[in-house]
């Protein structure tokens, strides 16, 4: 019973609770929206328990929705989408009541979209149907595009719209590589479906088309991302979001793209993906993410894009653990993947929490406000320190496992990429110097005030995520490493 | 009950809708000689203008109830009896339908009291009717001559107004100079094969193997012809200024209901007379492509709405080339689909665009939507999808219908095709979504901005027809589809067997 429906569960909860916010009054709209949120995390929250690492696809749940075209509403859950469907729950409700008071106009809007985009977030990770997937992949650029040019800050218009047509220009020309696979494969078997298992098996000998198919779906996946030339959307899009909506993206958006490079990207196209020439750019790309991110991290005024920028560099990370395809390497990524969206997430609360004080994202406009607020400079020391991937952190278990793992396959690129970690030490501390310490030399300053419980009650859970996945890993590794082992092997069947 | 084209009562009953409607525009006539002064009389006839609809689309039902006995013994006919007639026919009257709603208020407010207005959107109606049953190029030319007549004095109905008349005169000019190609198109499509019949020119034209100089001349004058009746660049000139210069309900029927039409006889003349000609597949190809880059950056640089509106319609013309270029039974069924779509969003947009406006609408600016989400969420909420559906977002039908032009693009080998569809519907968020940005995430210029948009009671009704139908058939366009492809799979079996000679 709960394997079958959770996932629908999951996915129908959040979209009945958006139009729940909406025709209520206004002024429940908060509490409805954390309630459901909460319903919706609590619903999830079994799957930890329930799933078994085999490798395979698990509570997967299949109907027929437009059968003239083979199309089905198929669902389904392994050890890569597992991780990621918990951090979106996850995340949540805390981003929610990291809004509670940051949000202060059109409310009941707000919350309905929040709750329609995980939706949106949820269907993109657990759809087994092409169709399915692309619809949801399209979904939750409405609800963000409008939490973005809605309630974001000065500069919003353009943020939003850049957003959307960067990742809308991607999107389609995906859709274009699916129907010409699905054609593909209907013309091999006769059979007409959108169906995942069957796009796959049927994706051989697709000849030099699979060149323009791998372009077209990499491309989607590299503007999400975001892979180094095709970044720029992102610093607009995070520094301009409101801060649910940057915890959002950073924590949850931006794991789409390297998800669709383990789900679709890779498996379909071996062959391309495993040339030496496609390997060497897109690593190239990705070191230049991670160092190139560094370096502009390091030079901004604005803590916000500061940290927005830090994500192009994790994301890097990321990337070089997909394509050296390792056990290790891929087990990483995905380690990155969750451990990006705890620490980021939790700096972009800490950063949104400074912003409702004083009203700055400047880093100059602060310094020494460790000692009028101890409490938030003790929590911001931990996630920054998490985020540099200081041994004990979650960050340190996932960049470790991707350069060890990395390390076999391209040496001098891994080499490069440690220099990452200690450029993100050089940004981060720098910055937390600057912020917290150093002398108290503005007087509005003084009169800030310290975390409220609220405040705690969105940051406690992350530090938890923090220091547990820093000091005992294992029962992630365990959950994700069948599936990240069976893609492997897809990948290489030679070895 | 097997229809006969040889007996009479048998090809007056294959005319029936055509008939029926034609009996209303009678009454209507005879009623508007007899009351025309108030706004009540105007209200009356638009009151029987929507029974005449609506009689005529039970008609229309009850002849594709029966459609399994229609099919006539192999006879040569002038008149189509398949069901791809029929969805046309649903779909001009639905044009209309919707037109009559938001015309009401429209009228009324611009002192338009000419009540002749309803008998003229009945003859268009009619001549669409004929356009999309004729399977015989004098036929096609009837309907089409009736229909343009009837449109161009709707386009300048608004005889106070310079660019009304400036819109009709224009419409007028170049219309009557694409009827002239048209006809000679006819001609020579006659003098090649000898008869003006579509399924008899589909044999001639296999028997002849290599088509002749003569015919290839033909088909080329009719292409031109038809290219002007949907406003595909370059020969889209005429549209931006007479879209924007009619009234705003005439523009909703003009973009949505002549230009299926046209494309409805362009399918039927493609598919049953040419469809062993492979050159026009070539052809359309270009004009295509022309007519996505064209339109959709055209769009780009209009401020005003409306005028926006018709380059976004000229951008739809070319996307729904796409799909008669794709050709074939897929190609068919997906143009169904997708006109049944546009006509939708194009009306829901130009029917709230008729609520903000005043005197013609022609000089509201994107801009000047700023804040309308906030004093008018409804309104702004139904522009807001038809923009979606208009970019092809999915959850509307908009995006169902460009799925579906690129299954059948790409199925026909036109991938590259389908890229540059893709490609040019992301530049059309660019015109598309700065509507949206407007109305959610600008404020108001003054206070009360917004105090006099209204729609009444039947315009609502006409956008919520609208936007529940958007987002219906885009999470659940299975009847749709069953509709359109047993349409689609008729046109294309009409014209295997008409390419066996008799």
């Amino acid at each position: 019973m709960y394997a079958r429906w959770v996932l629908t569960a999951l996915l129908a909860w959040p979209l009945l609770a958006g139009l729940i916010v909406l025709l209520l009054p206004a002024r429940l709209a908060k509490y409805v929206a954390l309630a459901a949120s909460l319903v919706e995390f609590v619903i999830s929250v079994p799957l930890w328990w329930t799933f078994v690492p085999n490798g395979g696809m698990q509570f997967l749940f299949d109907r027929a929705w437009i059968p003239a075209w083979g199309i089905h509403f198929t669902v389904g859950l392994d050890g890569i989408s597992l991780f990621l469907v918990l951090l979106t729950t996850f995340l949540m409700p805390l981003s929610i009541l990291g809004s509670w008071t940051y949000i202060t106009k059109r409310e009941a809007g707000f919350y309905a979209l929040l709750l329609v985009l995980t939706t949106g977030m949820i269907g993109v990770f657990v759809a087994l149907d092409l169709f399915l997937f692309y619809v949801m992949w399209e979904v939750m650029l409405i609800p963000m595009y409008f939490i973005i040019g809605v309630w974001g800050g000065d500069n919003r218009l353009y943020a939003a719209i850049k957003f959307f047509i960067y990742t809308f220009l991607g999107s389609l020309l995906m859709l274009v590589a699916i129907i010409v696979l699905y054609l593909h494969a209907a013309r091999a078997t006769g059979v007409y479906s959108f169906g995942y298992a069957h796009l796959l098996s049927n994706a051989k000998d697709l000849g030099p088309a699979a060149w323009w198919l791998f372009g077209a779906f990499f491309l989607a996946f590299a503007i999400k991302v975001p892979i180094f030339p095709l970044h720029t959307w992102l610093p607009d899009a995070h520094v301009e979001a409101p801060t649910a909506g940057s915890v959002i993206l950073a924590g949850v958006l931006l794991k789409m793209g390297t998800y669709g490079f383990l789900r679709f990207a890779l498996p379909f196209f071996p062959a391309v993906a495993l040339n030496q020439n496609v390997q060497l750019v897109i690593v190239v790309l990705s070191l230049i993410g991670i160092i190139y991110g560094g370096l502009v991290a390091m030079v901004q005024p604005d803590f916000k894009k500061l940290v927005a920028y830090s994500s192009v560099a994790h994301l890097g990370f990321v990337m070089l653990g997909i394509w050296a395809l390792t056990l290790q390497s891929v087990q990483g990524a995905l380690l990155i993947m969750i451990n990006h969206g705890i620490s980021t997430g939790a700096l972009f609360f800490l950063v949104g929490m400074l912003y409702e004080r004083r009203h700055s994202r400047l880093i100059e406009a602060y310094g020494g406000i460790a000692r009028v607020v101890p409490l938030f400079a003790a929590i911001l020391t931990i996630v920054s320190l998490s985020s540099i991937a200081l041994p004990g952190t979650n960050g340190f278990v996932g960049e470790f496992l991707v350069l060890l793992g990395s390390f076999r396959i391209y040496p001098i690129a891994t080499a490069l990429a440690t220099s990452g970690v200690i450029i993100a030490a050089a940004y981060l501390l720098t910055a937390l110097q600057r912020v917290i310490y150093n002398p108290l030399k503005h007087p509005a300053n003084e009169q800030l005030t310290d975390l409220t419980p609220r405040e705690l009650a969105v940051l406690i859970p992350l530090l938890v995520g923090i220091l547990w996945l820093g000091i005992y890993p294992k029962p992630f590794l365990q959950r994700m490493e069948p599936s990240a082992r069976s893609l492997i092997e897809q990948m290489r069947p030679q070895q | 009950m097997s229809l006969d084209p040889a007996v009479y009562s048998d090809l007056l009953l294959s005319l029936l809708p055509e008939l029926v409607l034609t009996g209303w525009a009678l009454v209507l006539l005879l009623f508007v000689a007899w009351r025309h002064r108030t706004a009540r009389d105007l209200r009356i006839a638009g009151w029987l203008t929507l029974v005449a609809l609506l009689s005529t689309a039970i008609a229309v039902w009850w002849l594709w109830w029966n459609r399994a006995a229609l099919q006539g013994p192999g006879t040569v006919a002038m008149i189509a009896l398949d069901d791809f007639r029929w969805v046309a026919d649903w779909v001009f009257l639905g044009a209309a339908a919707l037109t009559v709603l938001i015309s009401f208020a429209y009228l009324e407010r611009e002192q338009l009291l000419i009540p002749e207005y309803y008998v003229l959107l009945i003859f268009a109606t009619l001549g669409m009717m004929v356009m999309a049953a004729g399977a015989d190029l004098i036929v096609i030319f009837l309907g089409l001559e009736l229909m343009s007549v009837a449109v161009y004095v709707l386009a300048g109905l608004d005889r106070r107004r310079a660019r009304s008349a400036e819109a009709a005169l224009k419409y007028f000019l170049l219309g009557a100079f694409a009827s002239g190609f048209l006809l000679y198109g006819i001609a020579l499509a006659y003098g090649a094969t000898g008869t003006t019949n579509l399924g008899l020119i589909g044999g001639q034209v296999s028997i002849m193997g290599k088509p002749s100089v003569m015919l290839l001349a033909g088909l080329a004058l009719l292409i031109v012809g038809f290219a002007f009746k949907i406003a595909a660049v370059p020969f889209h000139m005429w549209a931006p200024d007479v879209y924007d210069g009619s009234p705003t309900p005439v523009t909703a029927f003009m973009a949505t209901g002549v230009k299926a039409a046209a494309f409805a006889a362009l399918f039927r003349v493609l598919n049953q007379a040419f469809a062993p000609v492979a050159a026009w597949h070539d052809i359309l190809w270009w004009l295509a492509v022309v007519t996505m880059i064209g339109g959709n950056l055209f769009a780009l640089g209009q401020r005003s709405l409306k005028r926006m509106l018709a380059y976004s319609s000229v951008a739809h013309a070319g996307y729904l080339l796409v799909a008669v270029t794709a050709g074939g039974a897929a190609g068919t069924s997906a143009f169904l689909v997708y006109v049944i779509a546009y006509t939708l969003m194009s009306l829901g947009a130009f029917a709230v665009l008729s609520a903000k406006g005043r005197a013609g609408e022609s000089d509201v600016l994107i801009d000047d939507l700023a804040g309308l989400a906030s004093q008018r969420p409804w309104l702004a909420f139904a522009l807001a999808v038809c923009m979606l559906s208009l970019l092809g977002f999915p959850g509307t039908a908009g995006f169902i219908g460009k799925w579906y032009i690129l299954i059948a693009a790409t199925s026909a080998g036109q991938n590259t095709l389908a890229a540059i569809l893709v490609l040019t519907s992301v530049v059309s968020a660019g015109y598309y979504l700065p509507v949206i940005m407007a109305m959610y995430m600008k404020p108001q210029p003054v206070e009360a901005a917004h105090a006099g948009v209204h729609l009444d009671r039947w315009g609502r009704t006409a956008v919520a027809v609208v936007v529940v139908g958007l987002l219906l058939f885009g999470v659940w366009p299975n009847r749709l589809f069953d509709l359109a492809k047993s349409a689609g799979n008729s046109v294309h079996a009409t014209a295997e067997t008409a390419a066996t000679p008799p």
